[in-house]
């Protein structure tokens, strides 16, 4: 592990967060640092969303704290530097008149541009962020032909058109075959290490999140977070989310062949 | 004007009342095929129905009042508009049933005000079903301004309406004022179904709101693209129809729907055989 000062960019403290009268995250405390890759696992029902809305403030906490960026969430303005994917973008209405490049330039709409035009800048950045995605070549498609893995790509190219500092992912992984997906993963790793951009994801692809990524958060209404390293026992953690008889088969070597990092 | 033909389509733009119709025409179908547009993708194209129907009490006030009409109906279409917004919000009714009550609440007030007129049928089937060939200089001042003022909307909160359109809840978290744009969005409805009665009449006025836009995206083309394309199927149905019924003489409104319904039949017809 290098030993680069770490920037602490999310704070939670004791959250408690409900949904309809019932508690759905309990007692949650964690940090998350700069340049975190986070993979949150956990079953289905057991908070995942709920805490994602919570750490956007979507969704009002019940108890406890959450700073973003050194600020307490109610006095949070920069929400700019946020940008999230949600479980239902990539269900859009395929008939929709929009190409990729008209999809990502919505991306740079924000509170502070109200009624005036994109610029040309804006557009720049578009291009930029088509190009980091690799998926410049489909700019002037129409949305509803593209691909399962081409919609990933410009999903996660319409929040990083915004120049956020941390990204939420819920789950934009329906309808993606394996290879295409570690392709995803792959590239979401490159974000991390080549613009220092924050990464939280919601996956059910354990192998992924182990081989991948920095920690692992495991959420079943309480909120476990831990640093995945070289000699982690995957098991110990995934058992408080999922209970006592579960067994997640993982074998470090399995990162080699599966993740290629070329 | 029984025994003209095509040919006399130069010596007819010669004339002020022709050129009023067209120009008329023309501002009337911009708004109506770039709101219709928007209307579709949001999948409201009945709120456009609802509303127009909707201002037959208000053009029924106006005769009675002897105030001008589309001035009445401008007011009683925006109270249709925010009633179906307060009905929403409070959760009093879903957005069809609430578009249905108002609907049906026009209606009944024009009704009402007719009867107690003694009725003035006339000059009331001139607004159902429009006389664009008998605009006057004062309904082309309306008209004009109002298609100013919603095209200036539309130009100048044209990503945030498309934004919230085609996703509201990402719209929300980016800091766009969903709320406020939506009703906004909808008293435009209203402003262009207004200025369209003169046109086209508040019975079809919803055929010019939705024909060109599904037309338009039958080209699956960009977002601009089918902007463009809906905007200039609204005012060739226009501007067709108003010279063939100058020409043969024949209900106008009938034929502008007729010709917008032929282009999307068109290309429909084309898109399944390429």
């Amino acid at each position: 592990m290098a030993s680069t000062k770490v920037e602490t960019i999310m704070d939670v403290k004791n959250l408690d967060v409900t949904r309809s009268n019932s508690l759905v995250i309990k007692n949650a405390s964690f940090k998350i640092d700069k340049g975190d890759y986070v993979g949150i696992v956990g079953p289905n029902g057991g908070g995942k969303t709920t805490l994602l809305l919570a750490l956007l403030g979507i969704l009002p906490k019940k108890a406890g704290s959450i700073k973003l960026f050194g600020n307490d969430i109610k006095s949070f303005s920069n929400w700019e530097k946020l940008a999230y994917v949600s479980q239902t973008a990539l269900n859009f209405d395929v008939h929709f008149p929009l190409t990729v490049r008209e999809l990502v330039g919505l991306g740079r709409v924000n509170r502070g541009i109200i009624g005036r035009k994109l610029r040309r800048s804006d557009w720049d950045a578009v291009d930029e962020s088509l190009g980091f995605m690799g998926i410049k070549n489909i700019a002037d498609k129409r949305i509803g032909e593209l691909s399962g893995g081409q919609k990933q790509r410009v999903f996660v190219a319409k929040a990083l058109v915004r120049n956020p500092e941390l990204i939420f992912l819920d789950e934009p992984v329906t309808g993606v075959d394996a290879v295409t997906q570690e392709m995803f993963f792959k590239k979401l790793s490159d974000l991390k290490d080549k613009r220092g951009i924050t990464i939280l994801i919601v996956s059910h692809d354990l192998t992924a999140v182990f081989c991948r990524m920095s920690k692992v958060m495991c959420v079943n209404r309480e909120v476990n977070v831990s640093e995945i390293t070289e000699d982690f026992e995957p098991n110990d953690v995934l058992r408080d989310a999922y209970g006592e008889h579960f067994h997640f088969v993982f074998h470090r070597h399995t990162c080699e062949g599966v993740f290629n990092n070329g | 004007m029984a025994d003209l033909s095509l040919l006399d389509i130069p010596r007819l733009l010669g004339y002020q009342f022709f050129q009023y119709a067209i120009i008329g025409g023309i501002i009337a179908a911009l708004a109506c095929a770039w709101v219709g547009l928007f209307l579709i993708l949001r999948k409201e194209a009945m709120i456009g129905g609802g509303i127009a129907h909707t201002a037959f009490g208000g053009i029924a006030l106006g005769l009675f009042l002897g105030i001008e009409p589309l001035l009445t109906t401008l007011l009683i279409s925006i109270l249709a508009v925010l009633g179906i917004a307060y009905m929403r919000k409070k959760g009093l009714a879903q957005s069809d049933s609430a578009i249905a009550v108002m609907y049906a609440l026009g209606f009944a007030l024009g009704l009402i005000i007719i009867s107690l007129a003694g009725g003035f049928n006339v000059e009331l089937f001139s607004y159902l079903f429009g006389s664009v060939l008998t605009i006057d200089t004062t309904d082309l001042i309306i008209v004009s301004i109002l298609g100013i003022f919603t095209i200036l909307f539309l130009g100048i909160f044209y990503k945030e309406l498309l934004s919230i359109t085609f996703d509201e809840e990402s719209s929300r978290l980016m800091g766009i004022p969903v709320k406020p744009l939506s009703v906004s969005f909808n008293i435009l409805v209203a402003i262009t179904i207004v200025l369209s009665i003169k046109v086209i009449g508040i019975i079809l006025v919803v055929a010019l709101l939705v024909l060109p836009g599904l037309t338009a995206l039958q080209l699956r083309l960009s977002f601009k693209g089918t902007t463009i394309a809906a905007i200039g199927f609204g005012i060739l149905s226009i501007t067709i129809g108003i010279m063939l019924s100058a020409i043969y003489n024949v209900a106008t409104s009938g034929i502008i729907v007729f010709t917008a319904a032929g282009l999307f039949a068109w290309t429909a017809v084309y898109r399944r055989l390429e």
